[in-house]
C-alpha cells in the first residue's frame, strides 16, 4: 500500500511553519516584492510542507501547491489565449476561484510546472508526483468563447497538458496525475473524456493517474476502467454510495483509494481506516494500492491536515491484511 | 407596495474597523468598542431614514462573518486555525465539537437598542440553520443533517425571542442553500424549524446558484419573503419565475454589491419595471442584492440612494395608472386582498 495526498496542502500554519505567506503574497500584489522575493517565501513553505509529508510518513508526496490559488488558473494564466475573470464557486464547496476565458486558440509556449517540479523534488527524500488539471476539468471550468463547441476545446487542452506532462516527465516524474474533479457533476461525456485522457497520457514516460474526487461518479466507475491511465482515483468519502459502486467494479488499474475526509475536521480512527483498507484489498493487491484524503488538504486548517497524514501513515504502517 | 429595505449588513466607517483592529490587539477595551459600534450603527440608522428607506437594518456594525458571529455566540463551536476561502483570502472557520447550544439571546440586545432609534420597522437578521452547518466544520454530530436540525433548534429559539421583543420583519438568511440542489429537502426542513409559529413576517436571502434545479423548489420554502439576486446576472434570474406563478414575495436585488459601478436610476427603474411583468408590486421588496458590507460607506450610501429613487419614479408610475402591468396587476390584487 502506498500512502499519498491529493495534492494541495495549507499554505500557512499559525503553530508550525509560518504565515508569512499572506503578507509576502500582498506586498507582492503592491509590486512592494518582486518575483524573485515571492519565490524565496514560497520555496521555503514548499521544503516545509515536503518535511511535514516525510515526518508524517507518507510514500509518495507533492508539493502541497503552495503556488497555486486553485486547481485550474496556474495552468490557464500560463497557456497563451486565456484570461482571468471574477470569482465562482469551487464546485460544492463554499470557496472560490478565478474562472478562466478562452478568448483565442491556446497555445503553450513553454513548460508550465517544471521549474517548480525540480525544485520540490530536490528538496525530497521520497519521491514526488505532479499533479495537472485534466482536460475535462480544465475546459469546464472555463468560459469557452473560442471553440464552437465543448469537444475541440477539451481535445486541444488535453494536446497541451500532454506536452506539459511529457516536460515533467523528462523532469524525473514518477507519477502525473490529471485531476477530474467534474466528473463527479452532471453527466460528463464520458466518450470525450475518455479519447482526451488518451490524448493526455500519449507518450508520456511515467505512471500516469486519474482522480476523482466531489460529487457523485454516477455509475461512471466502470467506464473509466478503460481509461488509458494507470492508476484511478476514487473518494469514497463525498459519495456514499461510492464503495459499493467500487465493489461492484471489476477494478483493472491500480486503486488510489480516497479514504479520508479533507474537508472535515473530523479525524478518521485507525481502526475505521483499516475497515477500508480490508475493504478494498479484495477487490486490488495490496501493490496496487494508493491510499489518500479524498481531495487535497488546504480545504482543512493546518493542524487538522497533519494529523489527517499522520492518522494515514500510522494506519498504513499498522494495516495487517 | 415597493417598500425599500437592505439586505443586512452595511460598511462599518473607518473609525469602526481601525477599533476593531486595536480591539483584537487588545490596545483598546471591548467597551470602548461596544460604544463605537453603537455610534456607527447610530448612523446608519438616521442615514437609512434620510434615505427613504421603509424597513430598516442595523447595519451588523458589531458583526464580522455572518456565520461566525452566531458560531462564537453559540455554545458547541470552536474557532479553527486559518483556511483559505479565495486568492490570498483567510478565514477562522468554525468546528462543532459539541452539541450547539443557546445560553442567552444573541441578537436581540442588539435588535432593541436599533429600533429604539427610529419609528420605522428593523428586520431582526440571522443566519439559518443549513448556511451555519454547511460553513462549519462538523466533529461531533453523525451527519450533515443531524447538525443541521441540531442549529435550527436554536436559531427557532433566537427567532421566537426577536418575536418576543417586537420584531415585525425575521429574516433568517440561507446564501450556501443554493450549492448542493440535494439537500435542498434538509434546508428546507430546517427552515421550517425556524419559522414554525412566528407571526412576524419572514424573509430569507439566498445568494445566486444553481436556480435551473432549485427553482421549482423555491415556492416549498417555509418563508413569506425570497430575497434574490437580480442585478449582478442582469436580471435573468426573472425567467426562472415566468409562467410559474409564484405567490411568496420577493426580495428584489437591483443593485450589485460586487460592482464598483454605480447603476443609474433608469436603469434600475427599468429592470423593477421588467420584474413587474413577472410579479404583482404588493409582491415585491426592493432592495440592493446582497449585504454592501463589501463596498466603502460611500459607495454604499450611493447604492442605496438609486435603490429608493428608482423605487420611486416606478411606485410614481404605478399610482399614476400609466404603466399597462401595473392595470393588471392591480385588480389581480385588489381582488386578493378582499378575500
Amino acid at each position: 500500500m502506498i500512502s499519498t495526498t491529493v495534492g494541495s496542502y495549507p499554505k500557512v500554519a499559525e503553530g508550525a511553519y509560518t504565515t508569512k505567506l499572506i503578507g509576502a503574497v500582498t506586498k507582492w500584489q503592491r509590486k512592494e516584492l518582486d518575483d524573485a522575493q515571492l519565490e524565496v517565501v514560497q520555496q521555503e513553505i514548499t521544503c516545509a510542507v515536503i518535511r511535514e509529508q516525510e515526518d508524517a510518513g507518507l510514500d509518495l508526496l507533492t508539493d502541497g501547491q503552495i503556488r497555486w490559488e486553485d486547481l485550474v488558473t496556474p495552468i490557464a494564466r500560463r497557456l497563451r489565449g486565456f484570461e482571468i475573470n471574477g470569482l465562482s464557486r469551487w464546485f460544492d464547496n463554499n470557496v472560490y476561484y478565478r474562472r478562466p476565458i478562452l478568448r483565442t486558440a491556446p497555445k503553450r509556449t513553454g513548460p508550465i510546472l517544471v521549474e517548480a517540479y525540480t525544485f520540490a523534488a530536490a528538496c525530497a527524500r521520497k519521491p514526488v508526483k505532479a499533479v495537472l488539471p485534466g482536460p475535462y476539468t480544465l475546459a469546464v471550468m472555463s468560459e469557452n468563447r473560442h471553440y464552437a463547441s465543448l469537444k475541440p476545446f477539451v481535445l486541444k487542452l488535453a494536446e497541451l497538458l500532454n506536452a506539459e506532462a511529457m516536460a515533467l516527465a523528462q523532469a524525473g516524474a514518477p507519477v502525473i496525475q490529471f485531476d477530474e474533479p467534474a466528473l463527479g457533476f452532471g453527466k460528463p461525456n464520458l466518450k470525450l473524456v475518455l479519447e482526451a485522457l488518451r490524448v493526455v497520457t500519449k507518450g508520456v514516460k511515467a505512471k500516469t493517474a486519474l482522480y476523482t474526487y466531489f460529487g457523485s461518479l454516477d455509475g461512471a466507475l466502470a467506464s473509466l476502467m478503460r481509461a488509458t491511465v494507470d492508476i484511478i482515483g476514487v473518494d469514497v468519502v463525498s459519495d456514499p454510495h461510492a464503495l459499493r459502486e467500487l465493489k461492484r467494479t471489476k477494478v483493472t488499474k491500480a486503486l488510489a483509494l480516497g479514504c479520508m475526509d479533507a474537508r472535515n475536521t473530523k479525524l478518521e480512527s485507525v481502526s475505521e481506516l483499516h475497515r477500508l483498507f480490508r475493504a478494498v484489498t479484495t477487490l486490488v493487491s495490496g501493490d496496487r494500492l494508493y491510499v489518500n484524503p479524498n481531495c487535497g488538504l488546504e480545504f482543512l486548517p493546518h493542524t487538522q491536515a497533519q494529523k489527517k497524514i499522520q492518522r494515514l501513515a500510522e494506519a498504513v504502517r499498522t494495516f495487517k491484511a | 407596495m415597493l417598500l425599500t429595505t437592505s439586505v443586512g449588513s452595511l460598511p462599518k466607517p473607518e473609525y469602526l474597523t481601525t477599533a476593531r483592529s486595536q480591539a483584537r490587539k487588545g490596545d483598546i477595551s471591548p467597551k470602548a468598542l461596544h460604544a463605537l459600534e453603537e455610534q456607527a450603527t447610530r448612523e446608519w440608522i438616521r442615514k437609512q431614514e434620510e434615505l427613504g428607506f421603509d424597513v430598516l437594518v442595523d447595519g451588523e456594525q458589531y458583526r464580522g462573518d455572518m456565520v461566525a458571529y452566531f458560531a462564537e455566540h453559540l455554545g458547541g463551536f470552536q474557532q479553527s486555525e486559518l483556511v483559505r476561502a479565495y486568492g490570498n483570502r483567510y478565514y477562522r472557520k468554525p468546528i462543532m465539537v459539541g452539541k450547539v447550544t443557546r445560553a442567552t439571546p444573541i441578537t436581540v440586545e442588539w435588535w432593541t437598542f436599533a429600533q429604539r432609534l427610529t419609528t420605522r420597522p428593523v428586520k431582526g437578521m440571522l443566519t439559518g440553520p443549513y448556511t451555519i452547518m454547511d460553513w462549519s466544520f462538523n466533529e461531533h454530530y453523525p451527519s450533515r443533517r443531524a447538525a443541521t436540525l441540531a442549529i435550527a433548534q436554536v436559531i427557532r429559539d433566537e427567532a421566537r425571542d426577536l418575536e418576543r421583543a417586537g420584531a415585525q420583519y425575521i429574516q433568517v438568511d440561507e446564501p450556501a442553500i443554493s450549492t448542493r440542489p440535494e439537500e435542498m429537502d434538509l434546508a428546507i426542513e430546517a427552515l421550517g424549524i425556524v419559522t414554525h409559529g412566528l407571526k412576524a413576517k419572514t424573509i430569507t436571502h439566498i445568494c445566486y446558484g444553481d436556480f435551473a434545479t432549485i427553482g421549482p423548489k423555491l415556492r416549498r420554502l417555509p418563508i413569506d419573503q425570497i430575497d434574490l439576486e437580480f442585478a449582478n446576472r442582469d436580471f435573468e434570474l426573472l425567467e426562472v419565475f415566468k409562467g410559474m406563478r409564484f405567490q411568496k414575495e420577493i426580495g428584489l436585488g437591483v443593485v450589485d454589491v460586487h460592482d464598483h459601478r454605480l447603476e443609474s436610476v433608469e436603469e434600475v427603474a427599468s429592470n423593477i419595471r421588467k420584474a413587474l411583468t413577472v410579479f404583482r408590486p404588493e409582491q415585491l421588496m426592493i432592495d440592493p442584492d446582497c449585504g454592501l458590507k463589501t463596498r466603502t460607506p460611500e459607495e454604499a450610501v450611493e447604492k442605496l440612494r438609486v435603490v429608493v429613487e428608482a423605487t420611486n419614479v416606478v411606485r410614481e408610475e404605478l399610482s399614476a395608472g400609466d404603466s399597462r402591468p401595473r392595470k393588471m396587476t392591480r385588480s389581480r390584487s385588489t381582488a386578493r386582498t378582499r378575500t
